[in-house]
């Protein structure tokens, strides 16, 4: 057992609890400064966590592109493929049905079917891209250990830093402070 | 002329100052503690009273639909020629309602209208509600609901052959489908922030962990919110040429027949047009009551109705134009039959009282909203709203019906009468609509919550400048 983990698990669990530094920011403002000024610092690990999303999030964050659209492109695309080729197996090439005298392999015809399931995959890949993206869900993480972290789907702006392996929380949780959070606590996972 | 105004809660404060879209001054908590509110209270005596009135509605759908079960379609008042009547005509009615919400909640947030920020929530439940009544009547149709997967659903089955995909009707399948797929996904991700908020603010362990279900460890995450605002986003992108093209598809298993009436290229646009008339008119008949009861009226002010009320006279307008054209059509093209169809059979046949009540409730009824009085008093939008709804039933009717019962050959006419068993399905998915519709008030938030949040953060830090306008991808 590490030393984070308070309950210990039978033979080699290999449970390592994982450390966080959680602080709240009084603005929206302070908080994408803060998070700024932490990234700043070397941590990268960083999140932030607040009741809707803030304009210039993702800077602060330094995140990189999103995937969804590329999901998105893909899942449209594959629709579309498999519209098509299974109108075409079936209606044109395993069981061929004259109707009205129009050819077998019609295009015109196809078209609604191929636009539906385009829509169809496009918007799942959109939906299940997006939680599989972020891992939800997942009832259980060691934020929502954080005192008066409920206020994060409020009306509360706060920002975590997971600590390395090793690091000390008390030298993250002075920099958090200097960077203006309001308040700021440690959290330690807990073995389920 | 704002000022005179009768009712008092509707009067703007200064004429001159454009009415806002969240009234009295809020903060994120009291945002969400006014929103949330209807949620944590018990239901009232109101609320159980129209539930009552809703379940035994539905409980009349269950006794219809078992008799069409145990007798047959026989039991429908459905005939050669009039194949198609109530069944396909609450289908097209049902699905027209559905489409106001994602007009509401994909069009309009592409088209960055703000707001739709208080409404699209509360119509997006409509869609799916509205969806799933008009799922029943062609699976009912059918006769023999449980053989419906194979007779439309392509799958290799020992019969060896495939669905015919020449036919509007297989398009429909998927349209339609596809449409209830998409708004269910869309609705639940727009919930997802809101249902955390929820969780969050539980008094009891029960309803937290119940919430926390369904919020599915949400956590208001930068990272998520990066991915969430662009799944979002894209969705609604998508939803747009969506609900455009179920409208048309369903106007297209009229559109592709030849019979007078049906046969027009203009029902595409005009179905459309017709759809959101009528799904705007359903959001206005619950919505007024609704904020009421709710205590919505901070959100969901003045300027919100008066702006759906406009919506429904330009919609309105296109559903007229597109009547006088194919009223026009019908006298240019010089076909006999057409020209029977629309200033005989229609005008003056054994159903010009159904058409009459159209032209009423469609084009007259709407015109209300061109003065500023019929645009704020409630009473009045919301009796407008009502004729509208019952207008667009009538539309359906006299496409379906009307132009079936007398088509080319005078030997094949036939009245039409619906019989008990039709006019129990019809009220009793109005029932089902409304029992869902009143589950959804008293379980879900009414409003987006995190987008008038969202809204609220704006239009405070509007002063900062072009930065919020900027966000193409952002979320309201």
């Amino acid at each position: 057992m590490s030393a984070g983990g308070d309950q210990g698990h039978g033979e080699g669990s290999g449970f390592v609890a994982r450390r966080f530094v959680v602080a709240q920011f009084a603005t929206s403002d302070g908080l994408l400064d803060g998070t700024r000024k932490v990234r700043e610092r070397g941590h990268k690990s960083l999140d932030t966590h607040t009741p809707y999303p803030l304009h210039g999030l993702e800077e602060a964050l330094g995140l990189g592109r999103p995937k969804i659209p590329t999901l998105v492109l893909l899942g449209a695309i594959a629709g579309a493929c498999i519209a098509y080729g299974m109108i075409y197996y079936m209606n044109a090439f395993d069981w061929p049905i004259n109707v009205a005298n129009r050819p077998p392999h019609s295009p015109p015809t196809m078209v609604p079917i191929t636009f539906e399931l385009a829509v169809l995959l496009a918007g799942s890949s959109s939906f299940f891209g997006f939680f599989a993206l972020a891992g939800l869900p997942k009832p259980y993480h060691p934020i929502f250990e954080a005192e008066s972290f409920s206020r994060a789907s409020i009306d509360g702006f706060f920002l975590s830093v997971e600590v390395p392996a090793g690091g000390d929380p008390d030298k993250v949780l002075a920099e958090v402070r200097a960077a203006g959070a309001a308040e700021a606590q440690i959290v330690t996972e807990s073995e389920r | 002329m704002a000022a005179s105004s009768s009712n008092a809660a509707l009067a703007p404060r200064d004429p001159l100052d454009p009415r806002p879209l969240i009234e009295g001054v809020h903060t994120d908590r009291t945002i969400n503690d006014s929103l949330l509110e209807h949620v944590w209270r018990g239901a009232g005596r109101g609320w159980w009273a129209c539930f009552g009135v809703a379940l035994s509605m539905l409980g009349l759908l269950v006794i219809a639909i078992s008799w069409t079960l145990y007798k047959g379609i026989g039991s429908w008042g459905n005939n050669i020629p009039v194949g198609w009547a109530f069944g396909i005509i609450n289908f097209v009615w049902w699905i027209g309602i559905g489409h106001a919400g994602t007009l509401i909640s994909a069009i309009l947030l592409l088209l960055q209208q703000k707001w739709r920020t208080s409404i699209n929530r509360f119509a997006e439940a409509m869609t799916l509600f509205a969806v799933i009544c008009a799922l029943l009547f062609p699976l009912l149709h059918t006769g023999r609901p449980w053989f419906a997967a194979y007779w439309l659903m392509p799958y290799p089955s020992v019969q060896g052959i495939w669905p015919q995909f020449k036919s509007p009707l297989t398009w429909d399948v998927f349209a339609v489908s596809t449409y209830f797929t998409i708004s269910l996904l869309f609705w639940y991700l727009g919930l997802v922030p809101d249902l955390a908020a929820l969780r969050d603010s539980s008094k009891s362990k029960a309803k937290r962990i119940a919430y926390g279900i369904f919020a599915l460890g949400w956590r208001g995450s930068g990272r998520h919110w990066a991915e969430y605002k662009w799944a979002y986003v894209l969705l609604a992108g998508l939803s747009t040429p969506l609900v455009l093209s179920v409208h048309t598809i369903v106007s297209f298993d009229f559109a592709t027949s030849v019979l007078p009436g049906w046969h027009t290229t203009i029902f595409p646009p005009y179905f459309v047009a017709g759809a959101v008339f009528s799904g705007f008119a359903m959001v206005l008949t619950w919505m007024i009551p609704a904020r009421q009861a709710l205590g919505l009226k901070h959100v969901v002010t003045a300027k919100h109705l008066e702006l759906m009320c406009k919506v429904m006279l330009a919609t309105g307008m296109m559903v007229t134009y597109g009547y006088v054209m194919e009223h026009f059509v019908a006298w240019y093209s010089g076909d006999p039959y057409e020209y029977a169809q629309f200033f005989l059979t229609r005008q003056r046949g054994p159903m010009a009282g159904i058409y009459w009540l159209m032209i009423f409730c469609n084009c007259v009824v709407p015109q209300i909203f061109w003065t500023k009085k019929g645009r704020t008093s409630l009473p009045v939008m919301w009796g407008a709203a009502i004729l509208i709804n019952v207008g667009m039933w009538c539309e359906r009717f006299n496409i379906v019906v009307t132009s079936l019962h007398r088509d080319f050959l005078p030997s094949k006419w036939e009245n039409y009468a619906p019989t008990w068993v039709d006019i129990s399905l019809f009220i009793g998915t109005i029932g089902l609509f409304s029992t869902l519709f009143l589950l959804f008030l008293k379980f879900v938030p009414a409003v987006a919550v995190t987008e008038v949040k969202e809204l609220r953060h704006e239009l405070e830090h509007d002063s900062h400048g072009p930065a919020i306008a900027a966000a193409g991808g952002t979320h309201a």
